[in-house]
């Protein structure tokens, strides 16, 4: 009963919206567009998780059909590892495209993972995509826009606004009711999404739901539909205040041009030009020089393993190599590889944090912009943002690394430390051990990890709440009729 | 009357803003575009100080071992940058422009990803294309929608309609002021791009910059269109946007999401792994069989005769070749599904005028993935050549000093495909006449309407 009032505004806001010819066709071009989303996205997903399927069964039938060899030749045979694409990377494509899927792992080597969409684009693709999360961030406000310009504007315009505010409507009741109003027609286009994407989602899950994915799902839908009532609260604000329809519908054009177009780029272009990074050259370059300083192990005379030899020699009271225990060179090649896994992985962290460093601006935009507080929010739950692939990447490493050391283990062990003669049979041993290595299998990322990662953009969540609360609450003081 | 209506014009405060805007961007853009060729020189300047200090480092520890030194030495190529791809980044800050091979199987080191920072790939480069394709629309559609409803909403329309002799001549002098102010921008924006960014006054610039100009008035024949339609300001900005929306977000985007799904590239996973076995497993094959297999590719190096050395770099290389010779077809594959992937978009494009200019723009500063193909196929090329020169030295073990390591020099590939003007301009032509023909046709009914 207390709500009557707004409830009559809300329905008239509604009715407004759906007599309207634009309106409908309008929504009914986004509504293709959402399922012109949905379903390519539902193909990429599919196509892509099968190939990577396929190919990573095949990888794995090649390592396994091995006849007995060396184990050092079995650990430059390697490996691959395909990265799949997260479930709810149907909803958001996030950086996908610009993510390498595939990697060769091997030793002594840390290779990059290559086969990105944007690599064999024809740069349509900077254009961007169209994924369900593109058309409710990007499009779905815009039309909340034109559907709210006129909410407040136009009554002030007509009259009309005098005459509500003399039969006693306050302002509260006038604004929420126009918001509420507009979130009831954003819901009628949202409410189908939400339902959609929680049926790709559940599909694409092949019924093995767990309580992470739940909660990805639940608070992407959740975020999404705080995100929209902002638009609609904005819509309504700026209507409040503008004296003609024209003048807020020009301004709220503007002001989603600025959102979504102009800051985000704008952001990220300053992160980039304060922070550069390395050219892939220096980078490996610099790893390089660092290895060589602390050993070669390809360099005979190289002092690090001299030392090591000469402790060997010691420890086993030998007098050669040839007469420890043990085979010498898988032992020097095990350190190698520590070594420069240790070296390639710190160097790694360093570039990392130039990234972050890049990507500071536009994350910390998100308490200016809520398109950038959604956008990195939505890839980070989708499992599509840089610290998924990132994920991807340190196991595919930790694999390649304990891969390595496996095959140089069993060199260790089972190969004779004599060099063989002209005449002798190659030393291998049994294809066996090849089941020994299991396979590599990704394990995404825990929710707990989007909450460390997208602080910025959770808290700019709560900030944007409060703001347009404390905003409306004291546009419900100053605001005049006319 | 065209003073007062340039004044009038210039002094609404909402131009100014925009313009300054522009300009500020613009000028933003080309600091992009200088930092963007600063940074290809640095990755140049590394690779040249890496080759040097590597090679003769190498050729030190391996001086004994040809084929040992040439299992290590990385060959590098380089994909020029010339001062245009500062204007149009497009594709380059995805792919390498620096290509370093080992003469072993090429297939699994020419689709080596470059380092990048995939949120600044993401969000786009503020380049000069974008400032222009994205921004200056923008402008053209505030400036112009209200040119006529503004007048009449504020009930001024119907004495101008009274005052003047040649109504329709007036509107057009309406549109050619904001025409002239936004092409003084564009021009002192490229004036400033060829100094900074100390671009060459050749053809491929000035079709770049007619491309520009003619990108420009497609948007105005549009908005002339519109304003021949006669309808309100608040309505001619939604269409005006709309259209814009459809021109840069949505037709776009669907039509990469078709092109993704249309032509996905599995044969890329199907080279690589292709590749790996076909070295691989001749380890454990006959030698005799795959050096025969070797010879069938190349006949010359059978005559030289065999010498003794620690390991059998003969077989090993062959080896090597091999993993190429058997992903030939998978490899094939791949660059035709790229090679359609292409053509498609761009036969596309043609209707699209915005991704149309784009993707021609992008050619003309030889930064999209027409480049990109021709530079791996260059890189292809230059492998191959390594190889041949290097093969008979390994095979014979030559000498590692009686090469010149220092004095290698980097290869560079200077993509010079010929780009005809009626391709680049020809579609645009088309869009502008269209849009101005029918503007003009359907003001010749309802510009008298009051």
């Amino acid at each position: 009963m207390a709500l009557r009032i707004e409830k009559l505004i809300a329905r008239q806001v509604w009715v407004t919206a759906f007599t309207n010819r634009a309106f409908l066709w309008l929504s009914l071009g986004i509504g293709l567009l959402l399922t012109y989303a949905a379903v390519t996205g539902w193909v990429t997903v599919r196509q892509q998780n099968a190939t990577g399927r396929t190919y990573q069964q095949q990888a794995r039938q090649d390592w396994l059909s091995n006849p007995d060899k060396h184990p050092h030749r079995m650990a430059h045979y390697g490996h691959f590892a395909f990265r799949p694409k997260a479930p709810l990377s149907v909803f958001d494509f996030g950086m996908e495209s610009f993510l390498g899927n595939t990697i060769y792992l091997e030793a002594h080597k840390q290779n990059s993972v290559n086969f990105s969409e944007a690599g064999f684009s024809t740069g349509l693709l900077r254009f961007g995509e169209i994924s369900l999360a593109m058309v409710l961030q990007l499009l779905l406000p815009l039309l909340l826009f034109f559907l709210g310009f006129g909410t407040i504007a136009s009554d002030r315009e007509t009259g009309t606004l005098k005459l509500l505010l003399s039969q006693g409507v306050s302002w509260r009741q006038l604004l929420a009711g126009k918001t509420l109003g507009l979130m009831a027609v954003m819901l009628t286009l949202y409410g189908p999404v939400m339902l959609a994407t929680s049926a790709l989602w559940f599909r694409l899950l092949e019924g093995t739901i767990g309580a992470d994915q739940t909660i990805r799902l639940l608070l992407l839908l959740g975020a999404h539909f705080l995100y929209l009532s902002f638009f609609c609260v904005i819509a309504v604000l700026v209507s409040a205040r503008s004296q003609t329809a024209k003048t807020a519908l020009v301004s709220l054009i503007g002001l989603w041009l600025m959102l979504t177009l102009v800051l985000p780029r704008a952001s990220q272009a300053l992160g980039s030009y304060l922070y550069p990074a390395p050219s892939k050259v220096k980078f490996l370059a610099d790893i390089q020089t660092d290895v060589l300083k602390e050993g070669d192990s390809h360099n005979p005379s190289d002092p690090h393993y001299k030392g090591l030899k000469d402790s060997l020699l010691m420890a086993y009271q030998v007098d050669s190599v040839q007469k420890l225990p043990f085979n010498y060179s898988g032992f020097v090649m095990a350190e190698g590889e520590k070594i420069s896994a240790h070296l390639y992985n710190d160097h790694f962290q360093g570039l990392l944090a130039i990234y972050d460093q890049q990507n500071r601006f536009s994350k910390a935009m998100a308490f200016v912009d809520p398109y950038l507080a959604i956008r990195n929010l939505s890839m980070a739950l989708s499992g599509t943002d840089f610290a998924s692939y990132v994920d991807f990447q340190q196991q595919a490493e930790q694999y390649r690394y304990e891969m390595a050391q496996t095959m140089n283990d069993l060199q260790i062990r089972f190969i004779s430390n004599r060099k063989p003669g002209p005449t002798d049979k190659p030393y291998q041993i049994d294809r066996k051990y090849w089941q020994k290595l299991p396979e590599f299998t990704y394990q995404p990322m825990a929710v707990g990890g989007v909450f460390r990662h997208e602080f910025i953009p959770l808290l700019a969540f709560v900030f944007w709440v409060g703001l347009l609360l404390v905003v409306a609450w004291r546009l419900t003081k100053t605001l005049k009729a006319v | 009357m065209i003073r007062l209506a340039f004044t009038n014009f210039i002094r609404s405060g909402g131009v100014r803003i925009g313009l300054v805007f522009l300009l500020t961007v613009g000028i933003t853009a080309l600091l992009v575009g200088k930092q963007f060729s600063q940074r290809q020189q640095q990755s140049l300047s590394d690779v040249l100080a890496f080759q040097q200090s590597d090679f003769s480092r190498q050729a030190a520890i391996h001086h004994d071992d040809m084929g040992l030194l040439l299992y290590y030495l990385k060959f590098s190529v380089i994909n020029q940058t010339r001062p245009l791809t500062g204007l149009s980044i497009g594709q380059r800050d995805v792919n390498a422009a620096v290509q370093s091979v080992t003469i072993r199987a090429l297939e699994g080191q020419k689709y080596d990803a470059d380092l990048t920072n995939p949120a600044n790939l993401l969000l786009g480069n503020v380049d000069f294309s974008f400032v222009l394709i994205y921004l200056f629309p923008l402008l053209i559609i505030a400036f112009t929608y209200s040119i006529i409803s503004d007048e009449k909403e504020n009930g001024t329309w119907s004495m101008v309609a009274v005052q003047s002799q040649h109504l329709f001549c007036f509107v057009g002098q309406l549109f050619a002021i904001r025409l002239a102010v936004l092409l003084a921008v564009l021009l002192i924006i490229s004036g400033l791009a060829i100094s900074v960014l100390d671009i060459p006054l050749d053809s491929a610039f000035m079709l770049f910059l007619a491309t520009s100009v003619g990108y420009m008035l497609f948007w105005f024949s549009v908005c002339f269109w519109v304003t021949s339609l006669q309808r309100s300001s608040s309505t001619n900005a939604m269409l005006l946007l709309g259209i814009w929306l459809a021109l840069l977000i949505v037709l776009p985007a669907a039509l990469n999401n078709y092109l993704m799904a249309r032509y996905p590239v599995p044969e890329a996973q199907a080279t690589t792994l292709a590749q790996r076995k076909g070295y691989h497993e001749k380890w454990d094959m006959d030698k005799t069989a795959t050096v025969e297999k070797f010879y069938a590719h190349y006949p010359q190096f059978r005559q030289i005769p065999a010498v003794a050395m620690p390991t059998d770099w003969r077989w090993y290389y062959a080896m090597q070749q091999l993993g190429d010779d058997e992903s030939a077809v998978q490899a094939g594959e791949l660059k035709q599904k790229l090679q359609q992937r292409e053509a498609s978009s761009r036969a596309i494009a043609r209707f699209i005028p915005t991704l149309h200019t784009q993707l021609q723009l992008s050619e003309l500063a030889r930064s999209g993935l027409g480049n990109q193909l021709r530079f791996l196929e260059y890189t292809t090329r230059f492998h191959e050549k390594m190889r041949l020169y290097f093969y008979p030295k390994i095979f014979a073990n030559a000498a590692v000093s009686a090469e010149n390591w220092s004095s290698f020099r980097v290869d560079t590939f200077a993509d010079s495909t010929p780009i005809g003007p009626v391709t680049v301009l020809g579609p645009l032509v088309i869009f502008i006449s269209l849009f101005a023909g029918l503007g003009w046709y359907r003001f010749r009914q309802t510009i008298y309407q009051l």
